[in-house]
């Protein structure tokens, strides 16, 4: 049964090939592969989830070897695959999750383009790639497969970032996007060649127990590799400070951003450090700094969420902030809710990109949220889903996919590390702005009166409204269902619940975090929902009561300037223009004309001036190739009588 | 002279009948078609007739042939040549204004047959009388459109140039003899490794022998013919001067230097690397800026020369080696690059004007493919032939610490790039409106540019069995 997983990254990677190869696959054979491998790739996936679940394999692992890459000089890469429960439950992930964004894109992508449905099967080419890449990051057995599945998704992110080729603007948010992460790609790729200078192999589980037995903790190198992997899962999961990409990175379609943007390829990042956290463990200094990294970044990229007109832009900066809370969660050690709250974050996350695809497709490309309004009864399908998915985010009942954001709050109150309490004031401060800024959203969208845009895309007096395409609602309805039920698998146990998640990822993560007394919990959970229930009463009163407030607030010169700063992100992509881009554009320039290019350029110019000489020995003349002929006789004869 | 030796010269024979054959065959029946068929079939045998003699060798058959292995590797080397001329030529004719196309043939084969007595002489009569063969046979051929004023042209210069320089051949076949009173390579060979440095007459005699065989491979500042004769010469006439000639002056260069002490004896050595140097860097910065193809080409095998120079003072075990792996990859690419020419060259005048190949990637994929291929290997670029060649030279070079000429080769490699990568560049530049419209690929001519594009890349990719085939020519 096991011998199957080499399927699930193959299926996709067939589909990528099949679709560049076939020129003229017509529209639904596209649709057919581009989605069916990936939901066939599912399928393997669930079916192997059950017997892992059913019958465990012995060490709860299963290693697939399908060869070895080369045997230079110690380093024998094997191209193999590595099945646990940590693995699992990230393929499964992205996979069905995968699978409904692709099904969802078969009719939007239909719609989009100029003309409409250009570059289908371009689209699904890379989608199906993307997938292959994110199947072989996380079934790797072996770093230097990670990092190969690492930067394919970094390039298919980079493809489809920039889908829309013929916009600049598109062009240059994919190379940022690009550039960005690639430094912390460069981090991540020293870290690999330390890891394999000092520990003399890649393969992930050898390192990791060679490691454990080698180093101190607290070590030099524990702490230097670590440093290193955290760089480049900064710059994968858009955390602080290479967070600048990811708002950006909104100008791809919005299947991609669901897909690749939120549920995916920006969790790498925290696979990462979940797959390697032997060696964050090994080095405290370094696993403390994700903790912090991560609330900071939670709180930064809330206040930013808060002043964003794009409705996109809004969810970048919800996911830059979830990324944070994961960040948050493996820093103090909670690796398995981290991971929980990994899986419901690609449920609820994708959903509301997916809603709001439908919201601004409908609304003739519209971004804007304060030109809709009032769409609650024009689509009540998206309208719904798009609440389930909401409420799952802010933790709001009857959603209960969001409680894992809870478990990572009270990780935080109990972990034995410093600064826990901080953590978590952090932590809970964010529970407040996720929920202003999501019920701010689903008001400005939803409610009030009718936008500008929503009386142009629903005129009054047409009482049909067009009907969802089943393709897009099921995807919708499905992941909403997720919203709702998702959250059981791993209920508090304050609230009578059962840590099946927990156990099932025990084998991959033994030493748990701090177990919180009961009643502590209580109070933490209690906490948290009044900070949410604060938080959407806030938005409801600022943003759909009396508006006129927050405007006016907006509008003192304080306000302003506080707006301005959260609206561009706290100013990030500013100071970096100013202390990376143009320096570096300014030395480029002036190094334009350097003095080695000189030396290149002479060599050039004697080599044509020779050319132009010689040239000229080349007249045509016989009795001047004749003399020639003469001439190298002579000169043979010299060298025969005097050397 | 037993059926043994019957046997051992077998290709030649079955060379010289063909030849007969089809002068009669167009005495009776002029027939393009007929001529062609008759041809390929000569070769054939004669390529068949080389296996039979391959178990045979090595055999010394009468003082003036010697048929050992490489004698009969480079004659199979010189076949395969011949037998992709003939497919590139019949199209190549037909589409020119030529009235009789038959005695064509009786020229290529003559040709290839001077060629493979060149290539098995071990005395300066038959090298002589092979050189004489393959030169006669080749002023016809270069001038046989005798419409065409160019052909005309380079025809007599080749002509004049030629007999001068056979004459200084002639003369110090001449020196040698009055010193040694013997024209046996092998007695030469003896004598001048008799102990006592070789008499000054002998070096003068060896000196203006080598004028002569500079002459035929165009070595710098014997060069200054090739050119234009190959810019004038139809486009598989100078295929045929580019490899077959060359190739075979170059064998025998092999048996005749080979057997004497060059990187003992100082004038000898400084000689040919003044000759390697000079054809490596004078062919190259001759070629940097030249527009026409054919003339570039030619520079370009000026250069090549030079740098099988270098494998052959080498010496050693690995000379013979590098030699004919070098010539090898040459050959395939030199053909197939006077190949593409021919088959895209209109009637009345061939397409080597750099606006026939503009944007030739847009209006014949493939063909611009093959080039592209073509350029790549006598570029050196890895995964073709000519890197594979180029490769065993260096080694060959560097094994024998020649530092000299080695960096001399790797300078020499970055100055070709330039100008093979602008003709690459001109293969995919978007055309000018209006693209010259090229005559339809002929069916021979298109299967001889696959088979020696296949040729090129299993050369470049999976060398092993090949390689496999040159060992046997090592000494062991």
């Amino acid at each position: 049964m096991f011998e199957a997983l080499w399927l699930i990254p193959a299926l996709p990677l067939t589909g990528f090939i099949l679709l560049v190869a076939g020129q003229r696959w017509s529209r639904r054979a596209v649709a057919v592969i581009g989605a069916g491998s990936v939901g066939a790739a599912a399928l393997v996936a669930l079916g192997l989830a059950v017997r892992f679940l059913v019958a465990p394999p012995p060490g709860h692992a299963v290693s697939q070897v399908l060869w070895t890459w080369m045997n230079v000089a110690g380093l024998t890469p094997r191209i193999s695959l590595y099945l646990d429960a940590l693995s699992l439950t990230m393929t499964v992930v992205v996979t069905v999750v995968g699978f409904l964004i692709h099904l969802y894109s078969t009719a939007c992508m239909a719609e989009q383009g100029e003309p409409p449905g250009e570059g289908y099967r371009r689209f699904f080419a890379y989608m199906n790639l993307f997938v292959a890449s994110m199947l072989v990051l996380v079934l790797a057995d072996n770093l230097l497969l990670l990092y190969l599945g690492w930067e394919g998704v970094g390039v298919c992110s980079y493809l489809l970032i920039g889908f829309w080729y013929q916009d600049p603007a598109n062009g240059r948010a994919a190379m940022k996007a690009f550039i960005v992460t690639r430094v912390g790609d460069t981090a991540l790729a020293v870290g690999l060649f330390l890891l394999f200078v000092h520990l003399g192999t890649l393969q992930i589980q050898e390192a990791m127990q060679r490691a454990a037995a080698q180093w101190t903790p607290g070590s030099t190198l524990a702490v230097a590799a670590a440093a290193l992997l955290l760089g480049g899962a900064v710059g994968k999961s858009a955390q602080l400070p290479l967070q600048t990409w990811l708002p950006d990175a909104m100008a791809g379609p919005t299947p991609v951003s669901a897909l690749i943007h939120a549920a995916t390829m920006v969790t790498a990042g925290v696979y990462l450090v979940a797959r390697t956290h032997v060696l964050f463990e090994l080095a405290p200094a370094v696993q403390l700094l994700v903790a912090v990294l991560g609330a900071a970044t939670l709180l930064f990229a809330g206040f930013s969420a808060l002043t964003q007109w794009d409705l996109k832009r809004v969810l970048a900066y919800s996911t830059i902030s979830q990324l944070g809370y994961m960040f948050l969660g493996l820093g103090v050690g909670a690796w398995s809710a981290t991971m929980f709250h990994f899986v419901t974050h690609a449920v609820f996350k994708s959903l509301l990109f997916l809603a709001a695809g439908v919201v601004i497709a409908r609304l003739h490309e519209e971004h804007n949220m304060f030109r809709m309004g009032g769409l609650r009864r024009k689509l009540p399908v998206v309208f719904w889903t798009f609440l389930a998915g909401a409420c799952a985010l802010t933790s709001l009942p009857p959603a209960t996919a969001g409680f894992s954001k809870e478990l990572i709050l009270n990780a935080a109150w109990c972990s034995a590390g410093p600064g826990g309490p901080w953590l978590y004031g952090a932590g809970l401060a964010g529970v407040f702005l996720t929920a202003l800024y999501t019920f701010r959203m689903v008001f400005l969208t939803f409610f009030g009166p009718p936008g500008d845009q929503t009386a142009k895309a629903f005129p009054a007096g047409s009482a049909r409204r067009p009907l969802l395409e089943k393709a897009m609602a099921l995807p919708l309805l499905v992941l909403a269902a997720g919203c709702l039920f998702g959250g059981l698998l791993e209920w508090p146990a304050a609230l009578g619940g059962h840590p099946f998640f927990v156990k099932f990822m025990s084998s991959v993560f033994p030493g748990a975090a701090e177990e919180c007394p009961l009643a502590t919990e209580r109070i933490l959970s209690a906490a948290a929902v009044l900070a949410t229930l604060l938080g959407a009463l806030s938005a409801y009163v600022l943003f759909l009561r009396c508006p006129g407030f927050a405007r006016a607030l907006a509008a003192t010169p304080a306000g302003a300037a506080v707006h301005r700063f959260w609206l561009s992100g706290w100013g990030f992509d500013g100071l970096y223009d100013r202390l990376f881009v143009r320096p570096l554009v300014w030395v480029a320039r002036i190094n334009q004309a350097d003095f080695i290019d000189q030396m290149y350029q002479g060599l050039a110019q004697l080599n044509v001036g020779l050319h132009r000489l010689l040239s000229r020995t080349q007249n045509g003349r016989v009795r001047w190739y004749a003399a020639g002929l003469a001439v190298g006789a002579i000169l043979l004869l010299m060298m025969a009588v005097f050397l | 002279m037993n059926g043994g030796d019957l046997l051992a010269l077998g290709p030649l024979i079955a060379l010289g009948l063909t030849a007969v054959v089809v002068m009669l065959a167009a005495a009776f029946c002029r027939n393009h078609r007929l001529a062609v068929a008759l041809t390929l079939a000569g070769l054939t045998a004669a390529g068949v007739a080389l296996v039979c003699a391959w178990p045979l060798t090595p055999r010394q058959v009468t003082p003036l042939l010697l048929i050992d292995r490489p004698a009969l590797f480079y004659t199979g080397l010189m076949l395969a040549a011949a037998l992709v001329v003939t497919l590139l030529s019949h199209g190549y004719l037909e589409q020119q204004p030529i009235g009789r196309r038959e005695e064509y043939y009786v020229l290529v084969l003559t040709t290839t047959l001077g060629a493979g007595v060149l290539a098995a002489s071990a005395h300066f009569a038959s090298f002589f009388l092979g050189l004489e063969l393959l030169s006669v046979s080749l002023f016809a051929l270069v001038a046989y459109p005798r419409t065409n004023p160019l052909c005309i042209e380079a025809g007599i210069k080749y002509l004049v140039l030629a007999g001068t320089s056979s004459a200084f051949l002639l003369f110090g076949v001449g020196l040698v003899y009055a010193a040694l009173g013997t024209l046996d390579f092998a007695r030469l060979a003896a004598a001048a490794a008799g102990g006592a440095a070789p008499g000054l007459l002998i070096l003068a005699g060896v000196s203006l022998t080598l004028v002569g065989i500079g002459f035929k491979l165009s070595l710098v500042p014997f060069h200054l013919w090739a050119p234009d004769v190959y810019q004038g010469a139809p486009a598989p006439v100078a295929a045929l001067v580019a490899t077959v000639s060359k190739g075979a002056v170059f064998a025998l260069l092999l048996r005749y230097v080979g057997q004497l002490p060059v990187s003992q004896h100082a004038a000898l050595f400084t000689m040919f690397t003044v000759l390697a140097i000079a054809s490596m860097f004078i062919g190259n910065w001759l070629a940097l800026l030249q527009q026409n193809v054919k003339r570039l080409l030619a520079y370009s095998s000026i250069a090549h020369m030079g740098y099988l120079l270098v494998a052959l003072l080498a010496g050693g075990r690995w000379a013979p080696a590098a030699v004919a792996v070098y010539l090898t990859a040459y050959f395939v690419t030199t053909l197939g690059a006077f190949g593409v020419v021919a088959v895209l060259s209109p009637r009345g005048r061939d397409a080597d004007a750099p606006e026939d190949i503009l944007g030739l990637a847009w209006r014949r994929p493939w063909l611009a493919g093959v080039f592209t291929l073509m350029l790549l290997s006598l570029a050196g670029i890895p995964l073709t032939a000519g890197f594979v060649g180029k490769f065993f030279v260096l080694a060959a070079g560097v094994n024998s610490n020649l530092w000299l000429l080695a960096a001399a080769l790797a300078v020499n490699s970055a100055i070709g790039l330039f100008y093979y990568l602008r003709l690459i560049v001109l293969l995919f530049r978007q055309p000018a409106p209006a693209p010259a419209a090229t005559p339809p690929l002929p069916r021979l001519a298109a299967a001889a540019l696959g088979a020696l594009t296949l040729a090129l890349l299993w050369l470049g990719v999976y060398p092993a069995p090949f390689l496999q085939l040159i060992r046997m020519l090592m000494p062991d």
